[in-house]
């Protein structure tokens, strides 16, 4: 026979797992980036955008957003299931003001599994660009872009089911020209077609 | 006199020994199944252990969860509004606080006086609203805007462009 605190320590550990198990299920597939090891950085960029939009947040903020402007209507639709949208922007005034290892801590969360890169696009006069997606099954649950360049580096990270052809939709409409972003849906489609 | 009776029941027995047998041998244990009076009561007593510590491993995982919410939301603290620092100075736009208006120009009236703290909180919400979309919008461009760089990055026309350059 088992001694007695053997037994309810037992049954204490499996009640604690028991709860604590699905909050840590829930904070594994979070699709968010800890961005703050890349504060330092605003002291010597000479232009920071800093954006923390949480979904709180976003509800406030498609609470504004009219559904008579077409722009608007659309950015509704976007950010309707998303549970946030976090940027880092920094740009300097000379080269070598980030170190390798700033990047790194981004770069480390984005192999975890769950991300792919998408895109990896590498010039001599723009940098590096990266695009990942978070897949949750077949769904995508988050969008990252790293851009790493000489005097910049940017850190997008949408959080939540970020559906591409609203994306898409937006191209042209923020005051930057058509993106051609394509769900990968629609270009098989379009592949069949040719 | 053999003693060996006493040992082994071997040998001849005393008849005194003998004698003390048969009185003795009523006692002997006889096996037979234990019977429990109807009408015995034990005092039935509930083993709490188990349940209190599942209580205590509730109680200590909630108090863990709250610990880690709290300090989650305070290491993610929404900002308000989007920090773009860049050489244009930009107008001031702090909010005037409720408590402010009424410390310069007290209501006579309790009803006014709520009436003016709702539409000021709204204000402020209102406000707080403009913010969040201002935020949303402008994180929307950057993003927008990296795309847009892998699109021309990847499109066929650039990668035509480059071979060209290349060859």
């Amino acid at each position: 026979m088992k001694p007695l605190f053997q037994t309810n320590i037992r049954t204490a550990l499996t009640a604690f797992l028991l709860i604590l198990a699905p909050a840590l299920v829930a904070n594994g597939q979070d699709s968010r980036i800890q961005m703050a090891g890349l504060d330092h950085l605003a002291a010597k960029a000479s232009q920071t955008v800093d954006v923390n939009l949480d979904e709180r947040l976003m509800r406030i903020a498609a609470k504004v957003l009219s559904d008579k402007d077409e722009d608007e209507r659309d950015v509704k639709k976007l950010i309707a299931g998303l549970k946030g949208i976090y940027v880092k922007s920094f740009e300097f005034d000379t080269e070598g003001q980030y170190a390798a290892a700033d990047v790194e801590t981004i770069r480390t969360q984005l192999r975890a599994p769950g991300w792919s890169r998408l895109v990896n696009v590498t010039s001599r006069k723009q940098g590096m660009l990266e695009v990942y997606l978070l897949f949750n099954g077949e769904q995508v649950g988050g969008l990252a872009v790293l851009h790493t360049d000489d005097k910049e580096l940017t850190v997008v990270n949408i959080v939540g089911p970020v559906d591409l052809d609203k994306l898409a939709k937006l191209e042209g409409q923020l005051g930057v020209p058509e993106l051609g972003i394509e769900s990968p849906k629609n270009k098989t489609k379009n592949d069949d077609e040719k | 006199m053999n003693d060996d009776y006493l040992w082994d029941k071997t040998g001849q027995p005393d008849p005194q020994i003998q004698q003390l047998e048969e009185i003795l041998g009523t006692l002997r244990y006889q096996p037979k199944p234990l019977a429990i009076p109807d009408d015995l009561r034990v005092p039935q007593r509930r083993n709490y252990l188990p349940l209190l510590a599942i209580a205590a491993s509730v109680l200590l995982a909630i108090v863990a969860g709250g610990i880690w919410l709290r300090g989650r939301s305070r290491s993610e603290a929404p900002k308000i509004q989007a920090k773009v620092e860049s050489p244009t100075p930009k107008p001031d736009v702090t909010p005037v606080l409720p408590e402010k208006k009424s410390a310069v120009n007290p209501p006579p009236v309790v009803a006014h006086n709520r009436r003016r703290n709702r539409s000021a909180s709204s204000a402020v919400e209102n406000k707080e609203a403009l913010m969040a979309k201002e935020q949303l919008m402008l994180a929307l461009r950057v993003t927008t805007q990296k795309l847009h760089l892998v699109h021309t990055k990847t499109s066929p026309a650039n990668q035509i462009k480059n071979q060209h350059r290349v060859g």
